[in-house]
């Protein structure tokens, strides 16, 4: 079975769907415990395969048992390795989390809300592990019609958000198949590094050039880089914070590394960084995207609109540093997608949290949330210092390499804007820690009464997985080290230095 | 607005069609495409799938893993549409209304009381004004058994004409539609229930999904149908014929089933009690 591995991360969780949409028909009670088994079952061989991979090295998986430009194939590598093990224990921890809200929220439709979630964690490890270019937007489709559906099921403007979504979504996928296609027309073939290996005679071709280019701005628009951003604010603000938690983290995160493994082992370092000669202006706009993330986060009153143009900005610090084209700023951009991934779950599973209990996230809702919910914002404090990095949380070491790589690549504009953004991140969350600690909580206030109010803290499951995962990014941190020197290092080619 | 969004459209167009001048010419025997991959596709289909029809060979085998994931979508989509709209609990209309099918006379009974079953000379109907056309009823009704035959042939020959699993599937969710808009949802309905429905659309999916799994229960790699030689007693490369055409069965089943499903949820506005 240790050689199925690959393929079991993806098929369990495949399989997984049908039984829970049948299940849904009979007992509902089994769905949530059919998806949590087989979402363990996916971490566990993730774990499995990311040690294979730090043991032996690359892993190559034949489907259907055809070769490569014949078949599909999946490769996995250093890159995709950690990736895989964040997507599925981050869908795993948070399904767990949140089913109580799931049976309170879709009531007589929890089958078909764990089909879609589980099917939505399927695209994802597929897109991950894939080592072909079109399996990747079959992936693609899954996840992005399954994420659809969840965001449109949230309350208010949810349905208009996740039209306009759609909408976007789409056209960004349909660039990247173009994109694809333009590719396939040129070197027959679809499989990645069979294509790398047509490309460099055709490194100058206008349809190549121009293939680069409109998969790079689909995956953008799928990520939200500035200034390609604008549905997700309001997509992931209204979705149910069962859906916000899992979506936010991931989506963009994933699609920040399929940009990297385009970039990387499709295109090679040697066409994106020095044929094209767009690294300059592809940094300024991230650098835009930094300044514009957290200028308008600064502008929210809600918490998890905030945090939506914090998930900008960081966005930004990725596409930047990956496109820096240096080894410290690709080291950074890997590192962040891990930690990044952590992080924002920690804060859109904390805002879940305190949506439960206190049924509103605008500012004059988190009076007093200290004493009402200690636990919950304990964890947010951790995530928040995490994102304004602070160390030892992890956020700190990512955006140390990043502020490395700005620095050696010589671009002041990249690394000013990261401390721009560390500044105002602090203030973000300190306002917020200031209004949930010294100001008093709303209802006790009309009363006029001095008494504390009584501690309300979310539901037992809520918290604790929020707890352990505050402490895995104070662990993600202190292993930051390790993490750098025997994965991501190793998932970065030689050649870039 | 609109001005700038034409600009945006014509600048992104033109770079696109700019791109096309390095492009191969058109049907160039030298291009890639056709010199890299296809070659082993056109020569040696037949020798390793058994299926003479080279793109159902390439659709269902060599990258067999594509269309499970295109089924996926399908049912994904299926699920979608029933998990946004279906509205469950609501009560029934307050009046009911029957016509009288001799007379034509529409009789409006209040209350969720309604006629008695026995009642074969009324006939429930949705709105006051329900079209009543026999000619419709009567040819759909000859036709449908005829439609849903071809379907079927359209999905066991997709091994060697155009056809397959999903087209098959679609011409027999298309037939299941044409009873509801011919007839009333509710007769569909009573055809093909709310549940049967959903469960016929993951199974088919599943039906896929399985013979992969059961593959790699076998010993070989996912989707490997050579696999399948000792359990369906043919040879290697005859098992993988048969095995393309379990998950063509497979396809035809789901994209049956969630057409239908989507049919029913859009035209019942998700209240399942009547339909356009």
């Amino acid at each position: 079975m240790n050689a199925q591995m690959p393929v079991l991360i993806v098929v369990v969780p495949l399989l997984s769907a049908f039984a829970i949409a049948a299940a849904g028909w009979f007992n509902r009670r089994l769905c949530m415990p059919t998806a949590a088994a087989a979402l363990g079952v996916a971490t566990l061989c993730t774990l499995g395969l990311l040690l294979r991979v730090i043991q032996d090295g690359e892993v190559v998986y034949r489907l259907g048992g055809w070769a490569a430009p014949w078949g599909i194939v999946y490769r996995v590598d250093f890159l995709n390795a950690p990736v895989l093990v964040l997507v599925a224990a981050i869908a795993l921890v948070n399904l767990v989390a949140t089913s109580r809200i799931v049976v309170e929220e879709f009531p007589g439709k929890e089958g078909a809300f764990y089909a879609l979630y589980v099917l939505f964690v399927t695209g994802l490890l597929g897109m991950v592990v894939t080592g072909d270019a079109f399996n990747l937007y079959v992936l693609l489709e899954i996840a992005s019609i399954t994420g659809y559906a969840l965001i449109a099921m949230g309350r208010g403007r949810a349905v208009l958000a996740s039209l306009n979504y759609v909408f976007m979504g789409t056209i960004g996928a349909c660039f990247y198949l173009l994109g694809i296609g333009y590719l396939y027309i040129m070197t027959g073939s679809l499989n990645m590094t069979d294509i790398a290996s047509f490309l460099p005679p055709l490194y100058s071709s206008k349809a190549v050039i121009t293939a680069f280019i409109i998969i790079m701005v689909g995956v953008w628009l799928k990520m939200a880089l500035f200034p390609l951003h604008g549905w997700l604010p309001n997509a992931y603000t209204y979705a149910p914070s069962s859906v916000s938690s899992l979506v936010a983290p991931l989506m963009t995160k994933v699609m920040v590394y399929v940009m990297i493994r385009i970039i990387l082992t499709v295109f090679t370092p040697a066409f994106t960084f020095r044929a094209l000669g767009l690294n300059q202006a592809v940094v300024w706009l991230a650098v835009a995207a930094i300044f514009m993330g957290s200028l308008m986060a600064l502008a929210q009153r809600n918490l998890k609109r905030m945090l939506t143009y914090i998930l900008i900005a960081e966005v930004g610090y990725m596409v930047g540093g990956a496109w820096l084209g240096n080894r410290a700023g690709l080291t950074g951009a890997v590192l962040h997608i891990l930690n990044d991934g952590l992080m924002t779950f920690c804060l859109f599973l904390a805002a879940g949290n305190i949506l439960y209990r206190v049924r509103g996230l605008n500012m004059e809702d988190l009076r007093g949330l200290f004493r009402k919910m200690p636990f919950t914002m304990g964890g947010f404090v951790i995530g928040a210092l995490s994102i304004i990095g602070v160390p030892p949380t992890c956020g700190f070491f990512s955006k140390w390499y990043l502020i490395l790589g700005g620095i050696q690549a010589g671009h002041y504009g990249f690394v000013v804007a990261l401390l721009f953004s560390s500044l105002v991140n602090l203030i973000l969350f300190f306002r917020i820690i200031e209004v949930g600690y010294f100001e008093p909580h709303s209802e006790h206030r009309h009363e006029g009464q001095d008494h504390a109010p009584s501690m309300e803290e979310a539901p037992v499951g809520m918290v604790v997985s929020l707890l352990i995962v505050a402490s895995g990014l104070i662990l993600a941190g202190l292993y930051a080290g390790d993490i750098v020197q025997r994965v991501v290092n190793l998932a970065i080619p030689e050649s870039i230095v | 607005m609109k001005t700038i969004a034409l600009i945006i459209v014509i600048i992104t167009g033109s770079f696109l069609l700019y791109a096309t001048v390095d492009f191969p010419s058109w049907g160039d025997p030298q291009s890639p495409a056709s010199t890299h991959v296809s070659p082993r596709y056109i020569e040696r289909t037949l020798e390793e799938t058994s299926v003479p029809n080279v793109v159902t060979a390439v659709l269902a085998d060599y990258r067999g893993f594509d269309t499970l994931f295109e089924t996926t979508v399908i049912f994904a989509a299926g699920v979608a549409c029933f998990f946004l709209l279906r509205a469950f609990g609501k009560e029934r209309p307050a009046t009911g209304l029957y016509r009288h099918l001799l007379t034509g006379v529409t009789v409006r009974i209040k209350g969720s009381a309604g006629l008695p079953d026995d009642m074969e000379e009324f006939e429930r109907i949705d709105t006051l004004w329900t079209p009543y056309d026999p000619i419709v009823k009567v040819m759909c009704q000859r036709l449908i058994p005829f439609i849903q035959l071809f379907a079927l042939y359209v999905i066991a020959h997709g091994h060697h004409s155009p056809g397959g699993g999903f087209q098959g599937g679609v011409i027999l969710g298309a037939s299941l539609i044409l009873l509801s808009i011919s007839h009333n949802f509710r007769i569909a309905l009573r055809r093909m229930g709310e549940r049967l429905d959903a469960l016929l659309c993951a199974l088919g999916v599943a039906i896929y999904a399985g013979t992969g799994a059961l593959c790699l229960l076998l010993g070989a790699n996912f989707l490997d149908y050579s696999a399948l030689a000792g359990i369906l007693h043919v040879d290697p490369v005859t098992a993988r014929s048969h095995g393309i055409l379990i998950v063509e069965i497979g396809v035809g089943i789901a994209v049956m089933a969630t057409m239908v499903l989507i049919y029913n949820n859009l035209a019942s506005a998700g209240k399942f009690d009547e339909g356009l």
